[in-house]
């Protein structure tokens, strides 16, 4: 099952680094901030499943030894990431520099790393349901479908989060975990979606302008 | 309720106003574009020397005033723009 769930975080590698890049692409060519945004979440979150994945691997190989620590970073990460996936559509407005250093350093000094990973899935719920309901706004305001298949895959990744949380409170059910990374998986493959028609459209992305 | 516009907006806007009222193929007057655009004069002078420099509108000198018409560049840049946005809002986002 450990080899189930390494595959899958290191497939949610290869999604979200696809959609940085891609959104990377649009901040070079067209200096969105909003692109911007949305490449720094996908980059967190890349980070985020590569370190748990790492971690992963260390316990199917006992040779790569990782500590409790990885495990809080590899989750940190993908809580900054759904942060800014989350707030992306307002996030300069909100909140001040000071106040997002803040909200990252706040849980790191206060906290032990047990209860670190508990808040950390707590914040990722949180920050999942914001971005699926600011989605579904959105969608409401445009009425495109796509939209719409985005907050489906964004609430899969939130129920995802929700049974990683469970996943945490009842350690003997095993399936828990390969549950929880399934659903982020599906979810993380819908956001996919968008990527995809640049690869099928053909569309040259990198052109001079 | 008010949306504010981005730059890369307002330039798409200029851009697709050039390329969409050129219907006789010698140019579109600054009325026009201002009358599109929803901008003031001098912003929008300001503007049109920024793209002409940069390559994505071209500027034909009349007898008495400037007309624009877009580029090859300038299309290029509508289409990148186009498909960016259309990225943009599937998570929900404008450009």
């Amino acid at each position: 099952m450990a080899m189930i769930e390494d595959v899958l975080q290191f497939i949610g590698v290869f999604v979200s680094f696809s959609i940085a890049y891609v959104a990377f692409r649009g901040v070079k060519q067209t200096h969105s901030s909003s692109l911007l945004r949305l490449t720094t979440a996908f980059v967190f979150l890349g980070f985020g499943f590569a370190v748990e994945g790492f971690v992963e691997l260390g316990q199917i190989t006992p040779a790569l030894p990782f500590s409790t620590m990885a495990v809080v970073a590899g989750l940190l990460l993908e809580t900054t990431g759904y942060f800014f996936l989350a707030f992306s559509h307002a996030i300069d407005v909100m909140i001040s520099k000071k106040m997002g250093v803040a909200l990252l350093i706040f849980p790191v000094i206060s906290l032990s790393s047990t209860q670190l990973v508990d808040v950390l899935s707590i914040l990722s719920l949180y920050f999942v349901l914001y971005g699926v309901v600011e989605t579904v706004y959105s969608y409401a305001r445009t009425k495109r479908p796509d939209t719409l298949l985005i907050a489906l895959g964004l609430a899969l990744i939130g129920a995802g989060t929700f049974v990683q949380w469970l996943s945490l409170l009842y350690l003997n059910v095993d399936v828990l975990s390969l549950v929880q990374i399934i659903m982020k998986e599906i979810g993380l493959l819908i956001l996919f979606t968008p990527v995809l028609r640049f690869a099928v459209g053909g569309v040259r992305i990198d052109g001079p302008v | 309720m008010v949306q504010y516009r981005t730059q890369v907006r307002i330039i798409a806007d200029v851009l697709s106003t050039a390329r969409d009222m050129n219907t006789e193929g010698n140019g579109v007057g600054v009325t026009t574009l201002l009358r599109k655009g929803n901008m003031s004069y001098s912003r929008m002078s300001k503007l049109l020397s920024e793209l002409v420099g940069s390559g994505l509108l071209l500027e034909l000198n009349g007898e008495k005033i400037s007309k624009y018409m877009i580029s090859e560049k300038g299309i290029h840049f509508l289409a990148v723009y186009y498909q960016f946005e259309d990225f943009a809002q599937s998570f929900g986002l404008r450009l």
